[in-house]
């Protein structure tokens, strides 16, 4: 017993957690295990969108170009449902994961993170440990916050992989426009305001229901108001995004899509043996982008700022 | 008291006109209270519902705010010596989730500099608790062990204890209470406690606090307020019992039964003795009127000198 207690520090590679951040760790066990299966899952549906997902309408698209993408797409009879299970409709469902979870995220912090621990006591029970309210706050914040930032980063690269490998995939429309122009920095950030915003309400409103009921609302308009509103990214507001829609003859020359459709004998007629189609980046990305995603951190920044005074109005100097 | 650690400052807990209101417009919980509580002693915390009991020690956990007036406590405000404080909260809110013996090591956590890790799983297995059970399965005597655990772990020089025994059987209460008191003597730690149980007051405690309407009605040692007091029977008057302070007073088959505060020796024709704690607490509660008695070593320094 000796010998394996003396060798045990050696061994340990990574420190443990200590202090708030195990007790953080511990306390929201369950949350943590929701999270990572949240991610795992998403990510893994990325992954499948990425590369045996793909495969059917790629070989379409190759044979009959963009008119290849709009069959698969109607394959099941309907579109703009995840119930289709097309290759169209289940690119789009990781965004709305992600939106749900920027949701769950702010109800999760209202509720469970803050107002519960208020409510029954737990946190005063901190408090009396050596533990300030203002330390406690900072570890309720920053623990969740890395973790939501490194689960969302790892989900939002990987959806730009597959953007950058087949979002000629997906039907032209509002659809692209209004997915890329809502990826990147900003959906990272969306879930930090809603963690701020779930906070602020637990803290003011102490008790576990109204403080889940108000962070909720309060995110689904932060939510509305993205995708709605500039600077946010409005699904009607956003700048055209332009594809480049080729087809490639047996000499290797790239030429207009001579509107064959699914007929044979017509893409022999024009010598056509494969197609090209891709979606520019567009100039207005990047300054969309950033703006927002510096909107969304200076909001988080404030509400957090406005939480640690209530925390400190509300209890003992 | 303590011979091996350094010495403690002489006073525990000082308030000073110290007043709280919860929201404006509502009656003071606690009134212009002013009192001192040396350290060292185990001190009972009694009044009726709605005294205040409860609002002065979360007070003095740093958990409430004064609404004006101050309070000190082991030297310097509340917040500041938080890592000396522990505080048992009457409701004992513990993690439904944590096991006991998590709840331990959360403690260990977020104690670093203090805890007995030792002494705190001991009090645990004295109440041969399961340490692999969830806090959420235990009873509520159960509960309140985990959370006395929880606090004697820290090796607090206050103690803060609110209601601490409420929900315990008499076996448990009583080794609880056996434990509380050879800690409490063997590392001079001071102990305030509320409770409504007087068995429990006069076995464990050596000081009282007997709060009503906001502030102190009566504070100092349990023997010294027995002393100042009496029990007098005969035949007469409340007012021939002058100079003494007549805290309450009834007519009984014998003639008239007061309990007074003496000054001075008692008359002739007076049968006195010295009140039981149980006598001289009901008699106060049933005459929220009487006047204040503070011992000297209770007072308040004046000024607000802390110490």
């Amino acid at each position: 017993m000796s010998a394996t207690a003396l060798a045990a520090p050696a061994r340990r590679a990574l420190p443990r957690p200590r202090g708030l951040v195990w007790t953080v760790l511990r306390l929201h066990r369950t949350a943590l295990w929701i999270w990572t299966g949240f991610v795992v899952l998403t990510a893994g549906l990325l992954l499948w969108l990425y590369g045996p997902g793909a495969g059917s309408t790629q070989e379409k698209l190759d044979t009959l170009g963009y008119s290849g993408v709009h069959e698969a797409a109607w394959s099941s009879g309907i579109t703009s449902s995840y119930l289709s299970g097309t290759y169209n409709d289940l690119f789009y469902a990781p965004s709305s994961l992600l939106d749900i979870a920027s949701f769950a995220v702010a109800v999760f912090a209202g509720g469970a993170l803050i107002a519960r621990e208020l409510e029954t006591g737990t946190a005063q029970l901190a408090w009396t440990q050596s533990v300030t309210p203002a330390r406690w706050l900072a570890a309720k914040l920053a623990v969740p916050a890395l973790i939501v930032t490194a689960g969302t980063s790892l989900l939002v690269v990987l959806y730009e992989l597959l953007w950058s490998a087949h979002s000629n995939l997906l039907m032209a429309g509002i659809g692209p426009r209004a997915l890329r122009f809502s990826l990147g920095p900003a959906t990272v950030a969306a879930p930090l305001l809603g963690l701020a915003v779930g906070a602020l309400a637990g803290l003011v409103l102490r008790r576990t229901l109204p403080a889940l009921a108000v962070a909720g609302v309060a995110q689904f308009l932060v939510n509305a108001f993205r995708a709605n509103s500039w600077p946010f990214q409005g699904h009607y507001q956003q700048p055209e995004l332009s594809v480049r829609s080729r087809a490639i003859t047996s000499t290797g020359a790239e030429i207009r899509d001579p509107g064959c459709y699914a007929d044979r004998a017509c893409l022999d007629r024009h010598d056509v043996v494969g197609f090209t189609r891709e979606y520019l980046p567009s100039p207005d990305y990047w300054p969309r982008q950033l703006l927002e995603t510096g909107v969304l951190l200076a909001a988080t920044a404030v509400l957090v700022a406005v939480a640690f005074g209530v925390l400190k109005r509300r209890s003992a100097p | 008291m303590s011979s091996t650690s350094t010495t403690p400052p002489a006073v525990a807990v000082e308030a000073h006109g110290l007043t709280l209101r919860y929201g404006r417009r509502s009656a003071a919980a606690l009134d212009d209270c002013s009192f001192r509580l040396p350290t060292g002693r185990v001190s009972a915390l009694v009044g009726p519902n709605g005294a205040g009991k409860s609002t002065l020690l979360a007070t003095a956990a740093g958990l409430l705010r004064p609404t004006s007036g101050t309070l000190t406590v082991l030297g310097t405000a509340p917040a500041e010596a938080r890592e000396r404080i522990a505080y048992l909260s009457q409701d004992k809110p513990l993690h439904p989730q944590l096991t006991v013996a998590e709840t331990l090591r959360m403690g260990a956590e977020l104690n670093p500099a203090r805890w007995d890790a030792a002494h705190a799983a001991a009090i645990v297995e004295q109440g041969s608790l399961d340490p692999k059970a969830r806090v959420r399965g235990l009873s509520g005597g159960q509960r309140t062990r985990v959370a006395l655990a929880l606090a004697l772990g820290k090796r607090p020089e206050l103690l803060l204890l609110d209601e601490p025994m409420a929900d315990l059987d008499p076996l448990a209460r009583h080794e609880l209470l056996g434990t509380l008191m050879a800690d409490a003597a063997e590392h001079g730690t001071t102990v305030l406690m509320s409770s409504h149980i007087v068995a429990e007051l006069a076995d464990a405690c050596d000081h009282l606090l007997l709060l009503g309407g906001g502030r102190i009605r009566l504070g100092g040692g349990i023997d010294d307020l027995l002393h100042a007091h009496s029990v007098v029977t005969g035949r007469g008057t409340p007012a021939d019992l002058a100079p003494h302070t007549v805290v309450e007073s009834r007519v009984t088959g014998r003639g008239l039964t007061a309990l007074i505060r003496r000054d001075g020796p008692v008359g002739a024709g007076w049968e006195t003795s010295e009140p039981s704690l149980e006598e001289l607490l009901l008699a106060h509660l049933r005459s929220p009127s009487a006047p204040a008695l503070l011992t000297p070593g209770t007072t308040a320094t004046p000024a607000g000198v802390t110490a």
